[in-house]
Parts: C-alpha cells; sequence; structure tokens
C-alpha cells in the first residue's frame, strides 16, 4: 500500500477588512491594527448597534479578469481576489498545471446574500413579479467556488461546504482530502462571506454585536462585531511542491470534527464536542498534547463562546493549557464568518513562518474564567512548529485544523 | 483501502417513506402528488411540481417540541429517523458511538432566510425572532437533525446545487474509505418554497406544462424545462467491517465517486466535464464501463442539460452506451434538488436488489438531438452487478456514484463464510 502523501500550504492570499494580500495583512496583524467602524453598507439606524468591520477599500475590478464583475455577488469577488491573491503569493503557473486536477473548496456562512436581500427588498415593495429575477444564477451559495473555478479555469471538484463559523476549516479538511486521496494536484481552499444585513440582524437580536470594540477573553467583553472577508490557501502534495521549488508555509498534519449535537446557537457547557475535536485532531495528525505551540482561537468575544471555550481548551489540555499561547485574531478582524477559520488558518500558517503570534487585542481586564495566555495587545516572538485552529459554528459544528512545519 | 457498507436507507417522498414503497410506485409509473398552491404559483406558467402534501412531522419526530425546526430540518430530521431505523442504529447504541451527519443540500431553507429578513424589513430589527435565526444558516437542518438523534460525529454540509446529495455521499464515503470514520448518514434534503420556484421560474428553467395532468419527461423531444419537488434521502454508511462486527445487514456498497466542473459552461454543464464525472468514478470503483448494469440519469426535462448527459453516457461508454439501460426517475419525481442524487441512489440500490429497474414515465419519442441510448421506456430486468448514478448540476457541476448492491442471500452467505 502506498503511503499516505504530505500535503503542503504553498500560497496564502486574503482580504480583511485590516489589509489584502499577505504582507499588509500580517503587517497589521502584528501591528494590533483594528478594522472595526460603522456600518456603511446600510442602514442600521433601527439598530441598537451600528458597529461592523467592512472592508471599505475593495475594488472587484482590481481582481477579476475573466468573469464580469457586474453579475457576480460580493462574496464571490472577494473570494476570487483571495484565490488570486494564493496562487500568485504561490508562484504557480496555470499554464504548467492540468486544470481538470485542479479544484476549489470554500465555505461559508451565508453565500451571497444581497441576491436574498434583493429579492426581500422587491418582495416587500410589492414587485413580487421581478423579485426571482437573477436569483438562481447568483444566490445559491455554491456559485462562489463556482466562480472562482469559473475565474481560474479551474475544472476539477467545485464544493461548497456551507457549515456557517467553522465552515473555511471543514473546506481545508476537504481539500486536504482531496489531495490525499489523489483526485487532484492543486486545490485552493478557504472561505468567504461578505457584509450581510440578514446575518447582521440576527446577531444584533442575539444581542451579540460589542457596541464598540472587540475584547475576546475580557472581563468586559461585550460581543463580536460581524465581518466580511475571503481567505484561501494553496494546498498540493508536497513532492510535488518541492518538485516545483515552490515555498512551504507549512504542512496540514490533520483535522478533527464533531458535533455538539446539545444547541442550535449555544456552545457545550463542559466543552465536549469541542474537545473532541481537538483530540481528534491531535490523533490523526500523530502530534501531542505537549507539542501543540500556539492555538489560534475561535475567540468571537461573545461573552459565552470565550469562557466555554476556555473551559474546552483545559478539558483537552488540562495543566498544559496554561503554557500554550492562545490568540483570538477576532479582536482586529471582527468575525468574517465562513471566512473566518480560513483567514486564522492563514494566520497559523504565518506564525509558524515568522515564528511569531499576532496580539489578542483590547484585552486590558483578563477575565478570571478565561485565564489562560491570550498573548494580550502585543505581538510575540517565539517557537512555533504546531499550531491549532479551532472554530465552533452554529449547528454545534466544531473544528480543530493542525498545521506544523515542514522538515525539507 | 476500507470499504463502504449501506446498511439502510430513509426515505421522505410523496410516494411513500420507504425505500420498497419508493422504488415500487417508480416501478409502477407513478407520478409524484404534488401540491403547488396557485399563490406560490404566481405569474409562472408552470403548474407541476410542489410540496409532498402527505408529509406529516409528528409521524416521526416524537416526544420533543417541533417548533425549532423549519420545514427542512423536519424532513431532514425525518428521514434520518428512518434511516437510522433501517440499519439498525438505535438510541442506546447512539448513545455508546458516535455517528455523523453529512447532508447535501441547494438552499437549506431559503424560505426561512427570506421570511427572517422580510420581517425584519417590515416589522424592524428588533421584531425578527432568535429561533428563526438560528435556522438561516445554510448547515440548520443537519444541526438540528444532529441534536433531535443524538449524532455526535463529523457533521458536515455539502451544498453543490442539484448535486449536493450525490456529492454529499461521496464526500462521506471518502471520510470512511480514508478518514478513519465508521459510521455517517449522507444524502440530502431540500423543500419545495415559493422563493426557489420564483427564481427558477425566472431563470427559465421550469417546465411549461400547465396542465395538471402533464409531466416533463425526461429526454423527450417536447422537454421544455422541469418540475420542481422536494424530498429527502440519507443513507446509512459503514465501515465494511464494523457494519458486519455489529451484525448489521448490509444492501450495497459505495464502490467510487467523481466529479468534475465546467469552468467555461456559463451556466450549462457541457458534455465534457459529465463525462469526466462518470470516467473518474468508474476509475475509483476500478470497475469498466462494460461492467455496469444500469444507469440512472439525472436527466429531468432540461433542454440542454439532458441533452448533454445523453451524449456524455454514450461517449462515456465507447459505443456500448445503447446496451446498458438508462433510467430518469426524475419523470416521476422531478427535480427535488439537494435531494435528488440520493434519492436516485436509494431508487437504484433498490433496483439491484430487486432486479428490477423503473421506465421513464411517459417517455415515447427521444428529442432528435438525443444520440442512441437504452432509455428505458418501461419497468425492465436488470442484470445485478454495479450501478451508476450521475448528478448534472445547472451550472457546470457534475457528480457520479458507483454502488453495487448486496442481495440479502448474498449478505448471509458472507457472514456465514
Amino acid at each position: 500500500m502506498n503511503s499516505v502523501p504530505s500535503i503542503v500550504v504553498t500560497g496564502l492570499g486574503m482580504v480583511t477588512p485590516i489589509g489584502t494580500g499577505r504582507e499588509e495583512f500580517w503587517n497589521a496583524l502584528i501591528a494590533g491594527k483594528c478594522g472595526f467602524g460603522p456600518v456603511q453598507s446600510f442602514s442600521t439606524s433601527g439598530y441598537s448597534v451600528h458597529l461592523g468591520a467592512e472592508i471599505l477599500d475593495f475594488e472587484p475590478k482590481d481582481h477579476v479578469v475573466r468573469l464580469r464583475t457586474r453579475v457576480i455577488g460580493r462574496s464571490s469577488q472577494l473570494a476570487i481576489a483571495a484565490a488570486r491573491l494564493a496562487l500568485a503569493d504561490a508562484s504557480l503557473d496555470l499554464e504548467t498545471i492540468d486544470r481538470s486536477r485542479a479544484g476549489v473548496c470554500v465555505g461559508t456562512t451565508s453565500g451571497e446574500p444581497h441576491f436574498i436581500e434583493r429579492f426581500d427588498d422587491r418582495y416587500v415593495q410589492g414587485d413580487i413579479a421581478n423579485a426571482g429575477d437573477g436569483l438562481i444564477r447568483g444566490y445559491p451559495c455554491h456559485v462562489v467556488p463556482s466562480h472562482v473555478a469559473a475565474e481560474l479555469e479551474f475544472a476539477g471538484e467545485t464544493m461548497m461546504i456551507p457549515t456557517a463559523c467553522a465552515a473555511g476549516n471543514y473546506a481545508i479538511a476537504h481539500a486536504s482530502d482531496v489531495l490525499r486521496a489523489g483526485r487532484a494536484d492543486i486545490m485552493l481552499a478557504g472561505g468567504a462571506d461578505c457584509f450581510s444585513r440578514i446575518t447582521y440582524t440576527g446577531f444584533a437580536r442575539l444581542g451579540a454585536i460589542a457596541p464598540e470594540l472587540c475584547q475576546p477573553f475580557d472581563r468586559n467583553r461585550k460581543g463580536m462585531v460581524p465581518g466580511e472577508g475571503a481567505g484561501f490557501l494553496l494546498l498540493e502534495r508536497k513532492d510535488q511542491a518541492i518538485a516545483r521549488g515552490a515555498r512551504i508555509y507549512c504542512e496540514v498534519a490533520g483535522y478533527g470534527l464533531s458535533c455538539d449535537a446539545h444547541h442550535m446557537t449555544a456552545a457545550h457547557p463542559r466543552g465536549e464536542g469541542a474537545s473532541r475535536a481537538m483530540v481528534m485532531a491531535m490523533k490523526q495528525s500523530g502530534i501531542a498534547a505537549e507539542d501543540v505551540d500556539y492555538i489560534s482561537a475561535h475567540g468571537t468575544g461573545t461573552p459565552t463562546n470565550d469562557r466555554l471555550e476556555t473551559i474546552a481548551m483545559k478539558k483537552t489540555f488540562g495543566e498544559l493549557a496554561y503554557r500554550i499561547p492562545v490568540s483570538s485574531v477576532k479582536s482586529m478582524l471582527g468575525h468574517t464568518m465562513g471566512a473566518a477559520s480560513a483567514i486564522e488558518a492563514a494566520v497559523c500558517a504565518l506564525a509558524i513562518t515568522h515564528q511569531q503570534i499576532p496580539p489578542t487585542m483590547n484585552l486590558h481586564e483578563q477575565d478570571p474564567e478565561c485565564d489562560l495566555d491570550f498573548v494580550p495587545n502585543q505581538a510575540r516572538k517565539c517557537n512555533v512548529k504546531v499550531a491549532m485552529n479551532n472554530a465552533y459554528a452554529f449547528g454545534g459544528n466544531n473544528s480543530s485544523l493542525l498545521f506544523t512545519a515542514s522538515a525539507a | 483501502m476500507k470499504r463502504v457498507a449501506i446498511t439502510g436507507a430513509g426515505v421522505i417522498t410523496s410516494f411513500g417513506d420507504s425505500p420498497a414503497a419508493f422504488h415500487s410506485a417508480l416501478c409502477n409509473g407513478e407520478k409524484a402528488s404534488y401540491r403547488l398552491e396557485d399563490s406560490e404559483a404566481g405569474v409562472s406558467a408552470c403548474r407541476q411540481g410542489g410540496h409532498i402534501g402527505s408529509f406529516q412531522p409528528e409521524i416521526y419526530l416524537k416526544g420533543k417540541p417541533l417548533r425549532a425546526l423549519d420545514r427542512t430540518g423536519r424532513i431532514v430530521a425525518a428521514a434520518a429517523k428512518l434511516a437510522l431505523e433501517n440499519s439498525g442504529w438505535t438510541a442506546e447504541v447512539l448513545g455508546t458511538r458516535d455517528a455523523g451527519l453529512v447532508l447535501g443540500t441547494m438552499f437549506g431553507s431559503v424560505h426561512t432566510i427570506s421570511e427572517f429578513d422580510r420581517r425584519g424589513l417590515t416589522q424592524g430589527p428588533s421584531y425578527v425572532s432568535p429561533m428563526d435565526f438560528a435556522n438561516t444558516v445554510l448547515n440548520a437542518a443537519a444541526g438540528q437533525t444532529a441534536i433531535w438523534h443524538n449524532l455526535r460525529g463529523i457533521n458536515s454540509t455539502i451544498a453543490c446545487g442539484a448535486t449536493s446529495g450525490l456529492m454529499a455521499l461521496g464526500y462521506a464515503a471518502d471520510l470512511i474509505r480514508h478518514g478513519g470514520q465508521t459510521a455517517l448518514l449522507a444524502g440530502g434534503a431540500d423543500e419545495f418554497c415559493f422563493e426557489a420556484f420564483c427564481g427558477f421560474d425566472q431563470a427559465g428553467l421550469l417546465c411549461r406544462c400547465n396542465g395538471h395532468s402533464e409531466f416533463p419527461v425526461p429526454f423527450s423531444a417536447q422537454r421544455s424545462g422541469f418540475a420542481l419537488g422536494e424530498g429527502a434521502a440519507l443513507l446509512m454508511l459503514e465501515e465494511w467491517n464494523e457494519a458486519e462486527v455489529r451484525g448489521a445487514s448490509i444492501l450495497g456498497e459505495i464502490c467510487g465517486h467523481g466529479s468534475a466542473y465546467d469552468p467555461a459552461g456559463n451556466g450549462e454543464c457541457g458534455l465534457d466535464a459529465i463525462m469526466r464525472a462518470m470516467n473518474s468514478a468508474l476509475y475509483d470503483s476500478g470497475i469498466r464501463a462494460a461492467e455496469v448494469s444500469c444507469i440512472s440519469a439525472s436527466a429531468n426535462g432540461s433542454v440542454f442539460a439532458d441533452r448533454n448527459e445523453a451524449l456524455a453516457i454514450r461517449a462515456a461508454f465507447n459505443g456500448s452506451g445503447d446496451a446498458v439501460p438508462v433510467t430518469a426517475i426524475k419523470s416521476m419525481v422531478g427535480e427535488a434538488l439537494g435531494a435528488s442524487g440520493a434519492l436516485q441512489t436509494v431508487a437504484l440500490l433498490q433496483s439491484m436488489q430487486t432486479g428490477l429497474l423503473p421506465g421513464i414515465r411517459g417517455l415515447e419519442q427521444p428529442g432528435p438531438e438525443i444520440p442512441a441510448l437504452n432509455l428505458c421506456r418501461r419497468k425492465q430486468d436488470i442484470n445485478t452487478g454495479f450501478g451508476l448514478i450521475n448528478s448534472v448540476g445547472f451550472d457546470g457541476n457534475a457528480c457520479s456514484l458507483v454502488i453495487s448492491g448486496a442481495t440479502p442471500e448474498l449478505n448471509r452467505e458472507m457472514k456465514s463464510l
């Protein structure tokens, strides 16, 4: 039997509220830049909160070459931009690859919500006869990977995994399996979500949106900040990456996925599902708990999430939990929904590459119930060979990815 | 490599809620009894498709309030209950072993999402319901079903348009073959709703059959589009050895799958992508085209997709395409989107066990551009062996799956060895 091939990350692309492209994004993270502001894309006058993390300077025409920007939604535009950045970052010459063995796997929370929002606007205005115009071409969430594939002329498997706020991790996990099984040579894996009225309304109604600041693990944290963005990782087999002389950021060592089967919107009170996902990821990767050097937390900044996430990490790592640096980049980016865990996976890859951990910003008074090392307010230089990326979602979906430094 | 055993199935269709009843209605050439309100059809000329009028969730889902589940959630949770029962996964077993769920769906519930948004627009953002918000995520039905049945394993939702159900089966099969998973419910579901109907109608994809007796006929010369239906189908997939150890009755096997995308299709899946999906499914299964004993086509009455699929079958079977019998159950079920591929799989599995393949209801004269194929006009006997299932999306996605059926007798013999 053939040995299972190692899968490596050779390209990173992201479009986020604090920066676009690997370098700009990483510099912003290390500097602790925050991307929040009053919501611009729709009126929040009827809401009790007004804070959002939108990307204000995004120009689709700078990135989308082949498709017409007018007919595709904003999530697709963000995704195409991040995918092209990842390809360029990987120095991959598209003319040299077999397009039928190049695929795209994307995670999302809402897909292309602007199309159903337009439907609803027309509907409530009484224009039911035209409400559905353009809906099928623009709305169903799988159009996002399809648009990326059409833009890049990739002809392998295209898949959307809409597992809400953990979706990016699911997409990367699946893409690594597709490569391991030999179904493709190149996979673009990531996540994308545009700023959505529906999502904002829902989180506002849950009382989950912070009025001024996202402060994960702080005693005075008041919630998350909905955001938008896209992140892609270019994945390929290690032997192929070495043969083409690619720069290797890290290996995708393994993953763990589980379901709480407990509550749609609240995590398990004892962190059972989240812990099972972390344990499964370590087991699949052949990595011991004491080898984990960094955890990129889900860390939304809501009172409940951060408390229960701390419990889950302690349940998994025991006393070791106090020695592992943990940070939440959502303190800077806000919560980019389905894109979040894909962008955070890129953070793990960069932490391994730069041997540096981005901070949890706005952490001034640590919650005694969140008593781990959350790397407050200042980036930290340290040894990172193994990084764990955790993400959780509505539906009780838990996910942990493990990235490891790649030995030559 | 690990093998993937199919140990049970559950379906929610207008033909009944057991694989046997579903298959026998298809073999009898029955048409789904859908209910389409005039208010839902609106300005559309299409009067075909609609809700499964007979679906009553409380028959299947007892003991807990149903209020938190929307229609998609209820259809999926009901199909899951039937599949768990059919495969012998009791609540006691689920308390000691983790099973997962992989659900293919095109829309989740676009009706729930749209209604939530419209309430915010008309009544104000503080009047939306938090419970409805939980169901606006596209993985809501999978999450609700996991809660209802205590499914703590991998819980994933796959959205690939009309190929979602088949893609979910392939995804789940690979988690068992390569990913160390031992038990996963997998399949697909989509509800019928006004929002989707309205979208498909304005995209010009629905049939123009406005007489209640007409129904779109795949491959026919008169085809003008599809009828939008609904349904759910979930199969219990288990790692073969584990299934044998627990004494499960093995109904069949997922042998392999493949998928492809047509980047140049501009909203249409060309024959090259459909052919690549079929060829990679055959390759993945380690079989030759000549070993396929029957095909369940994706064809639903669409003008271009049916033609492209027919040409692809002809090409993939390299001239022998007119020998292998081809059926198209969407002549009776209509297009059930995320459920379609999974419903086709359940029906074909049943065909491989009974040796009886349903015909294409209403097919007399195939369109002149349809190549010579063995299109079954009526139910017919088939050799059990390998069955091929196709799903072709509206937008460039194609997926194929290969299954084989294990007859109950054979299963018993294998156990006694």
